[in-house]
């Protein structure tokens, strides 16, 4: 386990994060969204985070890892979400169906913006770990001066 | 006598470059469904460095007390980044004293050549 790995670690925790940062973005972007390909309105998308083994790409130091406990993280999945939309009694709009009731994104902002708040904080923790690790590894080469 | 503090010095430099990799990890997967905590006990692991010899403390385990969340994840954020710092701050007492120790050997060295 060296230090160089715990670098890809926080990488890969940032760019998790973003990932996740990406998706809220987009669910707010189409919080009104009435028409999509897939036909009927945006569906809010969500990330699945799972452990994942990261390695240095320079140290290919694999045997060393495997019981160092260290281990990244990565998206595994996108779920989408199925819930009933909302249905608002707009007669004059071009989705609304025979009723005259047209179908929106379930959208709570409050749940988005918390998440993105969560999304953000998590991204600040793994820079700060990664200038953590930055400044031990100065502070090793340092020693030789 | 110069080489037993340094050596000792180093061991304790590995130990907490070890530690900081388990909290590099608990960062990273803080929103991970069921991911645990990990941690190594540090006095133990030290001494057995120390007594033992060998640079690469042993496997670490799961942090006891921690509150569970929903998704069964139990990393605490002010936790990480309370030994984030703290970690930091050793090493780099550390290191300064280690670069002590260098400096020592290199002014006898120096006086040898006088």
């Amino acid at each position: 386990m060296s230090l160089f790995t715990s670098l890809s670690v926080s990488a890969s925790g940032m760019s998790a994060q973003r990932a996740r940062a990406e998706l809220l973005v987009e669910n707010i972007a189409n919080s009104e969204t009435t028409r999509t390909p897939e036909g009927g309105p945006y569906r809010r998308k969500d990330v699945v985070f799972q452990q994942e083994n990261v390695t240095s790409p320079f140290a290919g130091v694999l045997a060393d890892q495997m019981n160092s406990g260290s281990v990244g993280v990565g998206v595994s999945d996108i779920v989408v979400d199925q819930s009933e939309p909302e249905m608002r009694y707009l007669p004059e709009h071009p989705d609304a169906g025979p009723d005259g009731y047209v179908a929106f994104p379930r959208f709570n902002p409050a749940e988005e913006m918390v998440n993105l708040m969560g999304a953000s904080n998590g991204y600040q923790a793994n820079v700060a770990a990664m200038t953590s690790i930055k400044e031990m590894l100065q502070q090793s080469i340092s020693l030789l001066k | 006598m110069i080489g037993q503090i340094a050596q000792s010095l180093g061991k304790y430099m590995d130990v907490l470059a070890a530690r900081q990799a388990l909290i590099t990890s608990n960062i990273a997967n803080i929103d991970t469904p069921g991911y645990r905590t990990l941690d190594l006990n540090f006095q133990q692991e030290f001494q057995n460095l120390l007594d033992n010899g060998g640079d690469v403390p042993g496997a670490p385990s799961e942090v006891e007390g921690l509150r569970i969340k929903n998704d069964g994840n139990n990393v605490n954020m002010d936790r990480e980044l309370r030994l984030l710092a703290e970690n930091s701050i050793r090493f780099s007492a550390a290191s300064t004293l280690a670069q002590g120790q260098i400096a020592l050997v290199k002014s006898a060295i120096d006086s040898l050549q006088g």
